[in-house]
């Protein structure tokens, strides 16, 4: 039998979906390998039986985390889809200030105070919750990487996630340093995969990938002083995708990397 | 210079001409240095307009046309049993513009790459391949090619380029060169005074180079020797980001990995290789889980090392070119050999020298083609423990694997990948042979999966085994720990062998199991046993619950106090130890206790084996090669080298 798998999404935009919904005829070739049970964007039929669930989204209220660990209870693999999954992402932005602030500042004087859909807890990402078999980062993912991962755990083998930063990539892929162009990049110590998509194209990495390292903050402060860069661009960066990664207080204070 | 008798003068137009004459042509890829950005890059050129051979350097070099970022090495088919198509398919190339540093780095990974066990997919490149060198006219910041003599060079090209003023003169360097040359250019002979020219050209540019090394380059191997503990590599490395970019822009560095991608359907899929850095944390990581470089110090030092002492001892040259890359590459700032042996040589202590290297080679050379793996049968499967599987294979040619005891096949499995297995069973005259399988990463689940009379690939045998004739006469001591009772297997099958066992004297054999359940070949041991003057051994760490033990429990450690000493002339006794890293310096301490000096102690280690012939990179102890010159050892051959043991 094929094995099931089931899409959920939580709080995101749902792009990394979207990234899979454009396989198009690819999609057929998924579906002779797996059977898709559930699939909100491109499917009206649902079922609770499923071996796979590939969640997407970051985690924001109590009733989310009820939803995620009843998933986690019935898959046998869990897979974090996206960088709001995998890392928190974007919603972790709001993690820098408490949350009844930002409530006041999004809802102002709405009459929120019983409604359970109000509820909202610091974001978390997904395997701060449930255990994470396997991750598929990025915002949004890419598609070859998810196909590598399907295909893979079809197979039987673990799929094969980088665990080297997006400068291999990008110096493979023959880029002039975006440093020397005056931009803040996050592409040596964020995990590749992505194939250095944004520096190839001209724009710093933000770190949708992760972290793989944290540097040491002589080195960084160094490197600030020797390419001209602020103190604010790179603080700007780190928190887009990364909060909470450095040091929550300030966004960005840095931490010494222990000796692993 | 009366080497060259050869060289000619070229205007500037006719050079042009000449380039777009062998665009127009059609016959070669034509790849010139062009403008990208703020740097140059070398790329394919549609016009002699986008050539700048002004250029001070390129953000990587031309090793990317002979090894590519990404290198496909066969198609497979997965539907069919054991289908491939090897993937070698390579159009002709001109490459116009490459400075002597990195026709030297050229030089130099040939030396690599085309040694005894040539790699076919590189060797095709470089045969199909121009190379038209131009001296350097711009200087680069971070290069001290100059220092390292790099900066010119008389050989390694097929023409060369030298810009005197008005005119370029041509070098001709091969006879293929002069042919292009002859065809598609307009050229006329140098006078005197125009190859006088050349000379004053590459002084004056020599001067311009302001990183300047303190010490020759012949004197790094000896410096680096004395500072293997120096603090600087940890001082230096703790501003390391472990991006690994100096490796991927160095015209020396080669290694790479090998992976499989299937498609989506999972009928078909390619296998590729792509470079790999060893700042890369994962560049040591075996299936297993175990990291052999695990601090970023120790990897940041390995870099230098096996440029400036591993390879040099190797090969007498020193695998840094001083192009300047990883110095620019360098966002810290703290690669550039050039300041690293400059710091050093203030540091340098001639009486103390580490050996870092030792010389054997593999007493095996593959069969056949780099890569290609031979198909085999699964004839029988048995599961022995529940991690452990054991496999009958037979080569699908009907010829005997022709291995010695001690080496190792590399499993392939299309879709999946390769690993490194040592071979169980003694050698023999039959096609078959036998394997015993941990279950610990890709190959070896995909292995427990599969069913007797399913095809794999099969590469090897690699490695030095046991010297087994050196063994014969004299008394031998066997101490297998865990799994290295498999490979420990090959080599008392061989010494029990009836024509062989009257070679050597009393055979003592101990085995240490983690626990009863997982002791392998119970049967086997006793008999064993029952030959004479054999003697076995057994202990188990610790006995579960519920389990029926009567033997030994304890480390097998505690069965080194059982051997009489008396009984044993330990000059004469030849010990190997098989098992877990961890085992290695307690067992050696029990067989020094016995007074069996280390010269008669044999080991075999583990290390990341991917390629299996010297040429990936990633099984390296300091400057050896577990695959080539291991994974078999004499123990006082690299009892002194640092990452052995560790």
């Amino acid at each position: 039998m094929k094995p099931r798998v089931a899409f959920f999404d939580f709080s995101s935009c749902e792009g990394c979906q979207l990234q899979i919904a454009d396989l198009e005829e690819e999609i057929l070739d998924l579906i002779e390998i797996v059977d898709v049970v559930s699939f909100r964007e491109v499917m009206k039929e649902h079922s609770d039986e499923y071996d796979i669930a590939i969640i997407e989204g970051s985690i924001m209220r109590p009733m989310d985390e009820h939803r995620l660990r009843k998933i986690r209870n019935k898959c046998k693999i869990l897979i974090a889809l996206g960088a709001c999954a995998t890392i928190g992402g974007i919603n972790k932005i709001r993690n820098q200030w408490p949350v009844k602030n930002v409530i006041k500042e999004v809802y102002k004087d709405a009459d929120i105070e019983d409604n359970k859909f109000f509820n909202v807890s610091p974001t978390k990402a997904v395997n701060e919750v449930v255990p994470v078999d396997y991750y598929i980062h990025g915002c949004p993912i890419n598609r070859d990487e998810f196909k590598n991962v399907i295909s893979s755990l079809a197979l039987g083998k673990k799929p094969k996630i980088p665990n080297y930063p997006v400068c291999v990539e990008c110096k493979k892929n023959e880029n002039v340093c975006l440093f020397e162009l005056g931009k803040f990049c996050l592409g040596p110590i964020t995990r590749a995969g992505c194939g250095a998509i944004c520096p190839t194209n001209g724009s710093a990495c933000d770190g949708c990938r992760g972290i793989l390292s944290k540097p040491d903050v002589e080195c960084v402060m160094d490197l600030l002083e020797r390419y001209d860069l602020t103190y604010e661009e790179m603080k700007n960066r780190c928190t887009i995708y990364n909060t909470g990664v450095f040091n929550p207080k300030d966004g960005m204070t840095l931490v010494r990397r222990s000796k692993r | 210079m009366s080497k060259f008798k050869n060289i000619k003068v070229i205007t500037k137009k006719e050079l042009d001409k000449f380039v777009n004459s062998l665009i127009k042509n059609e016959k070669y890829d034509v790849i010139g240095v062009k403008e990208k950005g703020i740097r140059f890059a070398f790329g394919s050129i549609e016009s002699a307009d986008e050539l700048r051979l002004d250029y001070d350097v390129t953000i990587l070099p031309p090793k990317k046309y002979f090894l590519p970022q990404i290198e496909k090495l066969m198609d497979f088919n997965l539907e069919k049993n054991f289908d491939f198509k090897k993937q070698n398919n390579q159009k002709p190339m001109i490459i116009f513009g490459i400075h002597p540093y990195d026709i030297i780095a050229l030089q130099q990974t040939d030396k690599l790459y085309l040694d005894q066990q040539v790699d076919d997919f590189y060797k095709k490149r470089r045969d199909s391949s121009i190379i038209v060198g131009v001296d350097i006219q711009k200087v680069s910041e971070k290069s001290f090619a100059a220092s390292m003599n790099t900066h010119i060079t008389d050989s390694g090209f097929d023409l060369l380029l030298t810009n005197i003023g008005d005119y370029y003169t041509v070098t001709i360097g091969t006879e293929k060169g002069e042919k292009l040359l002859n065809e598609y250019a307009k050229t006329k002979p140098a006078t005197i005074s125009e190859i006088k020219k050349i000379d004053e050209v590459r002084k004056k540019t020599a001067k311009k180079f302001t990183k300047v090394l303190k010490i020759k380059k012949e004197q790094w191997s000896n410096v680096l020797a004395a500072n293997y503990n120096h603090p600087i590599w940890e001082k230096r490395s703790q501003k390391c980001m472990e991006c690994s970019s100096c490796t991927m822009v160095c015209p020396t560095c080669y290694c790479y990995d090998v992976h499989d991608d299937v498609s989506l359907d999972l009928k078909k899929g390619e296998r590729y290789r792509t470079w790999d850095g060893c700042l890369i944390r994962d560049f040591t990581k075996i299936g297993s889980g175990e990291v052999f470089r695990d601090d970023v110090e120790k990897r940041y030092r390995h870099r230098f090392y096996r440029k400036g002492n591993y390879l040099p001892e190797r090969y007498g040259f020193v695998a840094c070119v001083g192009c300047g890359r990883c110095g620019i590459a360098c966002l810290p700032d703290i690669a550039s050999p050039c300041d690293v042996i400059n710091d050093l040589s203030h540091f340098e202590r001639s009486d103390v020298t580490d050996k870092f290297f030792i010389k054997y080679s593999s007493s095996v050379k593959e069969k056949g083609i780099i890569h290609i793996p031979r198909s085999a049968t699964i004839k029988r499967m048995e599961q022995l423990t529940k991690t452990e599987m054991f496999f009958e294979i037979e080569l699908d040619n009907g010829e005997p694997l022709g291995h010695m005891p001690g080496q190792f096949v590399e499993v392939s499995i299309f879709g999946v990948g390769e690993a490194p297995i040592s071979v169980s069973s003694g050698p023999n005259d039959s096609s078959s042979f036998e394997l015993v399988v941990r279950k610990v990463g890709d190959v070896t689940g995909r292995l427990f999966k599969m069913k007797p009379g399913e095809k794999i690939g099969i590469r090897g045998p690699f490695g030095n085994g046991f010297d087994v004739k050196s063994f014969e006469n004299k008394n031998i001591l066997l101490s297998a720990g865990g799994l290295g009772i498999v490979p420990m297997r090959s080599l008392i099958e061989y010494v029990l062998e009836p024509n062989n066992r009257k070679n050597y004297k009393d055979i003592t054999i101990l085995y240490g199991a983690k626990e009863p359940s997982l002791i392998l070949f119970p049967e086997e041991f006793k008999d064993w046993s029952k030959v004479d003057d054999v003697k076995c051994e057994l202990t188990v760490d610790k006995c579960a619950e519920g389990d029926c033990w009567m033997g030994c429990t304890g480390l097998i450690t505690t069965l080194y106090p059982k051997i009489k000493l008396d009984k044993y002339d330990s000059e004469n006794t030849i010990a190997v130890i098989i098992g877990p890293p961890i085992v290695y310096n307690f067992i050696i301490k029990c067989l020094q206790t016995l007074g069996i000096p280390d010269k008669n102690i044999y080991v075999s280690l583990e290390r990341r084996m991917k390629c299996g012939v010297g040429k990936c990179g990633h099984c390296q102890i300091n400057g050896v090669y577990v695959c080539k010159e291991g994974p078999v050892f004499n123990y006082k051959d690299v009892k002194n080298l640092p990452e052995a043991f560790e």
